[in-house]
């Protein structure tokens, strides 16, 4: 066996057998550089060098602790208020609730999972009081809205790809905004066409002479998205430093306007976006190390000439590309699928003329909808703790969902007008 | 012996993470003071960004160091979650040892690079790079001595504890 493939082995046996993959890519990366006769050091070269360069990457723990101290406010009760005034009036009310509250924190969070474990006990109850709706919906529904956060902008996923591809983080959180509005599109066509059949309830109607005053108070809230998007493509913050920026907004109107923030929830908010932020990184950290081996092994290179082989059409790539990461994504954690996997199809993309703005996108979706499909997805365990729902209901539940989402993803996969129109009104050249 | 040093384990655990929470604080804190200097000010100021970066890697490595638990890291999970506690002592026992002597192996090789380092300077600050990069030899050796102990805990028939996806934190 070549030390390449021993390597890979080793990473794959270590990780299957339960060790973080952080470590299990650093470790297999020295067990590469020890076979091949190389110098030990690179990999500490490479993490370290790859870990201070990196800049971007600092909108990682800042995008995660804005999105913890809007948590820790009362901002989501009063987004959650300000939604039901707007679509609780339909049939399947509070459903279309969760997708539009879904839709509205995917502009302030960038993070999947603090919007499900943000929102999720609140919506649980208000859906699940007195019989409303099943619980396994409700909980399977808080699930798949949490999908559009990271499609949106701000988006952690789309930062980490902007690190492997080299492509503008700008761009790419215009690039998601039509793709998010249309899986939000998706998913309350379907509650529409199922709320009668399934008979969900209306809410009371919130008389409209209040929706001012309710609007008002969630104004704050709302305006988030204007001043992080604003602030980037404005020029005057950098999509990093919006990140701090998200941040600092967040703890100020928690604390100077709705006063709900004490020094203890603020420090708990911190701690766990630092655990979080040394979780991450370590996975990042490994995928530096690992992506270094790759990349001296030429394996992106090799893959290009292999494709090339099959005669690929830019969409037959795309159509493979989905269907690899949708079958990893039951498998694998995202952010790890986004470090380890993406970077190797990036090079084929780039000669096929694919847009990389286009790609990051669809990739992105691709990575969301793998928080859902069973085993592996962090979104259904998250809900299935937070609400007590067995899994398998929660799944069932999240099918016709999935469905009408890889609607959206063909959609997007095969018109990149979808995703580039937004970015080239802005000015992207692509 | 092991008793007492219980207590004075679990110290050490809530301090380092004060420390790591000081860690993120201060670079939010940069973070605005750099937005702040540049846009109202209209004086870019170079040290802030160096401060960030610096304070980011010592963030993921210390915090891997010293702060994380077992339960808070990514791993693949869908064999060692289905297992019972006896599979999972031989899969720790599995994957510590490679992981020691991996990382001790390299060791050397590492402290040469990290003290090689100190030829160069940060940009701004000038501090030499092997006391900033120095923190991956903590990182190296917390990981080997944290990988022993897990190691001898099960052989001697203590099993980790099982693992709880949606506690690793993976920020997607």
């Amino acid at each position: 066996m070549s030390p390449f493939a021993l390597c890979i082995a080793t990473i794959v046996a270590l990780s299957l057998l339960g060790l973080p993959i952080g470590h299990a890519m650093i470790a297999g990366s020295i067990f590469y550089l020890l076979l091949a006769g190389q110098d030990l050091s690179i990999a500490a070269e490479q993490l370290l060098n790859g870990m201070y360069t990196n800049y971007v990457i600092l909108a990682v723990p800042l995008f995660i602790l804005a999105a913890e101290l809007m948590n820790i406010g009362s901002m989501t009760e009063r987004l959650l208020r300000f939604c039901d005034a707007l679509v609780g009036r339909f049939r399947g009310g509070l459903a279309q609730v969760n997708v539009v509250q879904s839709v509205i924190f995917a502009g302030m969070s960038g993070s999947a999972i603090a919007d499900a474990a943000g929102t999720g006990r609140m919506m649980q109850a208000m859906m699940t009081k007195d019989g409303k709706y099943p619980p396994s919906f409700a909980a399977a529904l808080t699930a798949v809205t949490a999908v559009i956060g990271p499609i949106i902008p701000p988006s952690i996923p789309m930062v980490l790809y902007a690190l492997v591809s080299d492509a503008s983080i700008g761009f790419l959180f215009l690039g998601g905004v039509i793709p998010g509005l249309l899986m939000a599109l998706a998913q309350m066509s379907l509650i529409g066409a199922t709320a009668r059949r399934r008979n969900f309830p209306v809410e009371a109607p919130v008389p409209l002479r209040e929706l001012p005053g309710i609007t008002w108070r969630a104004f704050p809230a709302l305006m988030m998205p204007v001043v992080l998007l604003g602030g980037i493509y404005g020029g005057a913050t950098t999509p990093t430093e919006a990140a701090a920026v998200a941040a600092a907004y967040a703890l100020a109107i928690s604390v100077l306007l709705y006063r709900s923030v004490s020094l203890r929830a603020f420090y708990a908010s911190l701690a766990y976006s630092a655990r979080t932020t040394a979780s991450i990184g370590m996975l990042i950290a490994g995928a530096l190390v690992f992506n270094y081996v790759v990349t001296i092994e030429n394996i992106p290179e090799s893959l290009k000439v292999f494709l090339s082989g099959w005669d690929l059409s830019p969409i037959g790539f795309l159509i493979l590309v989905n269907l690899i990461l949708l079958v990893l994504g039951c498998l694998l954690e995202g952010t790890a699928i986004l470090l380890i996997v993406v970077p190797v199809f990036i090079p084929t993309a780039k000669a096929l003329g694919i847009d990389m703005v286009h790609f990051g996108v669809v990739v992105v979706v691709n990575i969301m909808l793998g928080l859902i499909t069973p085993p592996y997805g962090l979104l259904l365990f998250v809900m299935t703790n937070i609400t007590g729902v067995p899994l398998r209901d929660i799944v069932r539940e999240c099918m016709p969902f999935l469905g009408a989402m890889l609607v959206a993803l063909a959609l997007i996969t095969f018109i990149p007008e979808l995703v580039l129109w937004l970015p080239r009104l802005m000015g992207y050249q692509g | 012996m092991l008793r007492s040093l219980k207590p004075l384990g679990a110290w050490l655990a809530r301090r380092a993470e004060n420390v790591l929470v000081l860690m993120l604080g201060a670079m939010f804190a940069v973070f605005l003071v750099q937005i702040v200097f540049r846009y109202v000010f209209n004086f870019p100021i170079g040290w802030t960004h160096e401060i960030s970066v610096l304070l980011w890697v010592w963030l993921v490595l210390f915090g891997a160091a010293f702060v994380t638990r077992e339960s808070d890291e990514i791993r693949f999970d869908i064999i060692y979650g289905a297992v019972g506690p006896k599979a999972r002592r031989v899969m720790a026992v599995l994957t510590a040892v490679p992981l020691i002597v991996l990382y001790t192996i390299s060791l050397p090789a590492m402290a040469d690079y990290v003290s090689f380092m100190k030829v160069e300077r940060t940009a701004y600050l000038k501090l030499p790079f092997n006391w900033v990069y120095s923190i991956y030899i903590a990182f190296a050796v917390a990981a080997i001595v944290r990988y022993l102990w897990l190691c001898t805990q099960a052989l001697r028939g203590k099993a980790p504890e099982a693992f709880d996806p949606t506690k690793a934190g993976s920020g997607v």
